[in-house]
């Protein structure tokens, strides 16, 4: 077996470059957040991040000053409302950014995943989306003669993953929503994933139909319990949704996001201070909002 | 009637849209409430599909934040992956489709994008997520918007999900938007611009199109609906306590 395991400050020095196109996993569901806020400790600049649609670590990654651009389907906080950060970067012209549909964003990981340039769909070929911030070319079906838009490969350097378990060899086991994170770890050279517990190879062989990435595409792999919160873990814990309010309302101003960055991230040394600030009781119950759902 | 609020009667007027047994690909919001209200009282059988790959669930205790929420898998026959539900879209699939934005004009163009120009926007929105692919690809498409007459506009500053055009043929996409509803009107698309098909309980034909910006015609099927099913009306009542705030 060749182990993959290693501490998430390691995996993130080691694996992620500045300038490195960044696949954000997580749809709802099992956002890496521990793995972001450690991207913005070590001052990572100049990163691209892309998914389908986002959830408001995407935002705070915009606001922190680490992203100069962003690939999406849709920028928001979702269920609340806009991502504040993105907006103004928007409106003040200082965030480079390609808009697509979830479907293109989903297409354009998985012509990666396939090794193709392009997929076809019929989609982008009605409205004003291809040609506002990206170039959607076309194509006459070989067969059919029918008008096709061409949804090119996106290939990510790197994908940011939270999973409920894995071994050390970086087999990583999911159950619950995926949207298109599987889709965007396979689509990428390198994949960084956080678990909430190891757990024996044999464990692993029990129920390899839940493994969703093989251990010989996973790059590293750190234990982290918690690491997803403030989004939950189906199984482990609830979604802190007040999380979610409290930072539609601070995101709105500069510097409440700057308030907010400063205490979840900066003054955290890592991610036991994170845990231990969100608190006992509260983790207590997210715990007990948990489906119960698990990996058996 | 009158002391539903506003988003329960937009749910009531938008569930009559669901036939029973229909497979229906739904976004978070009032289409989520509309579809789970038809699923809890005239249509049982009818299958919800969420875009982050859920399939056939039944999240009417807590209504779902996003499509990724913890609720949305309540009750779920299948947890599938976003490639999957957008694959069974494309495919032609899915019969309905319920969507809602911040403007729709005649046509039924929808805008969730931009407020204002696209390069320096007044107001940066979300963006399409699901909904520009939902709005080309479903078999039928329904539109409910609270009735505002601000986002009731000539033409959209932002087409991010297309309406009726005549392009869709040549393109082999469905015909697109086949209603849109308001809590006082139902509208139809079948002319090709959006008529007046019905006025909502509670509501007369003055309400329906207060301050429209486009001249509204009736449709020859035009009709007043009196009243909203009893058990729609229960099920509003009882299980849509989010909806009272």
């Amino acid at each position: 077996m060749i182990d993959k395991s290693a501490g998430i400050s390691a995996l993130v020095e080691e694996h992620v470059k500045d300038g490195d196109t960044i696949f954000v996993g997580g749809f709802g569901h099992c956002v890496p957040f521990a793995l972001g806020f450690e991207i913005i400790r070590q001052g990572k600049k100049d990163l691209t991040l892309c998914r389908s649609g986002t959830d408001i670590l995407f935002d705070i990654l915009i606001g922190a000053g680490v992203t100069s651009k962003v690939v999406f389907g849709y920028l928001g906080n979702p269920g609340i409302g806009l991502g504040h950060a993105f907006r103004r970067a928007v409106e003040e012209g200082t965030l480079a950014y390609e808009e697509w549909t979830n479907m293109a964003m989903i297409l354009r990981l998985e012509a990666a995943r396939q090794g193709v340039p392009f997929l076809p769909s019929r989609i982008l070929q009605l409205g004003d989306i291809a040609g506002a911030s990206v170039d959607v070319r076309t194509v006459n079906c070989p067969y059919t003669g029918e008008k096709l838009a061409c949804i090119p490969a996106l290939e990510p350097d790197v994908a940011l993953v939270h999973a409920q378990q894995a071994d050390k060899a970086g087999n990583i086991q999911m159950i619950g929503v995926d949207g298109d994170t599987v889709t965007g770890a396979m689509a990428s050279v390198k994949i960084l994933v956080t678990v909430e517990r190891f757990v024996e190879t044999a464990e692993i062989e029990k129920m390899p139909e839940v493994t969703r990435i093989p251990g010989y595409r996973t790059t590293g792999v750190a234990e982290l319990a918690w690491g997803a919160h403030p989004s939950y873990v189906e199984g482990a814990y609830g979604r802190d949704d007040d999380h979610f309010r409290a930072y539609d309302s601070e995101a709105r101003m500069e510097k409440g996001l700057a308030d907010y960055i400063r205490r979840y991230v900066y003054n955290c040394a890592d991610h036991a201070a994170y845990t231990e600030m969100v608190g006992k009781k509260r983790l207590a119950e997210l715990r007990a909002q948990s489906s119960g759902r698990k990996i058996v | 009637m009158n002391d539903l609020p506003v988003a329960a009667r937009l749910a009531l007027a938008a569930a009559r849209e669901l036939v029973d047994g229909e497979v229906c690909f739904v976004g978070i919001g009032n289409p989520s409430d509309a579809a789970l209200l038809a699923k809890h009282s005239h249509a049982p059988e009818i299958t919800l599909i969420y875009e982050s790959g859920v399939v056939d669930s039944d999240p009417i205790t807590k209504p779902p934040l996003s499509t990724g929420s913890p609720s949305v898998s309540q009750g779920a026959k299948m947890i599938a992956d976003g490639l999957a539900v957008f694959s069974e879209l494309q495919a032609g699939r899915i019969d309905v489709g319920l969507l809602s934005a911040a403007q729709v004009d005649p046509r039924g163009n929808l805008n969730s994008t931009v407020i204002g120009s696209y390069h320096s926007p007044k107001i940066r929105m979300v963006g399409s997520g699901g909904a520009h692919d939902i709005a080309c690809l479903v078999n039928r498409l329904v539109i409910l918007m609270p009735h505002d007459p601000r986002r009731f506009v000539e033409k959209v500053d932002f087409i991010t999900s297309p309406g009726v055009s005549i392009r869709r043929s040549d393109l082999k996409l469905p015909s697109g938007p086949a209603s849109l509803i308001t809590e006082r009107a139902r509208f139809s698309f079948e002319s090709g611009t959006a008529a007046l098909s019905a006025i909502m309980p509670g509501y007369d034909e003055e309400d329906a199109v207060e301050g429209l910006s486009w001249e509204v015609k009736k449709t020859p099927d035009f009709k007043l609906i009196e009243r909203f099913g009893n058990k729609e009306v229960v099920v509003a009542r009882s299980r849509f306590r989010h909806l009272y705030k």
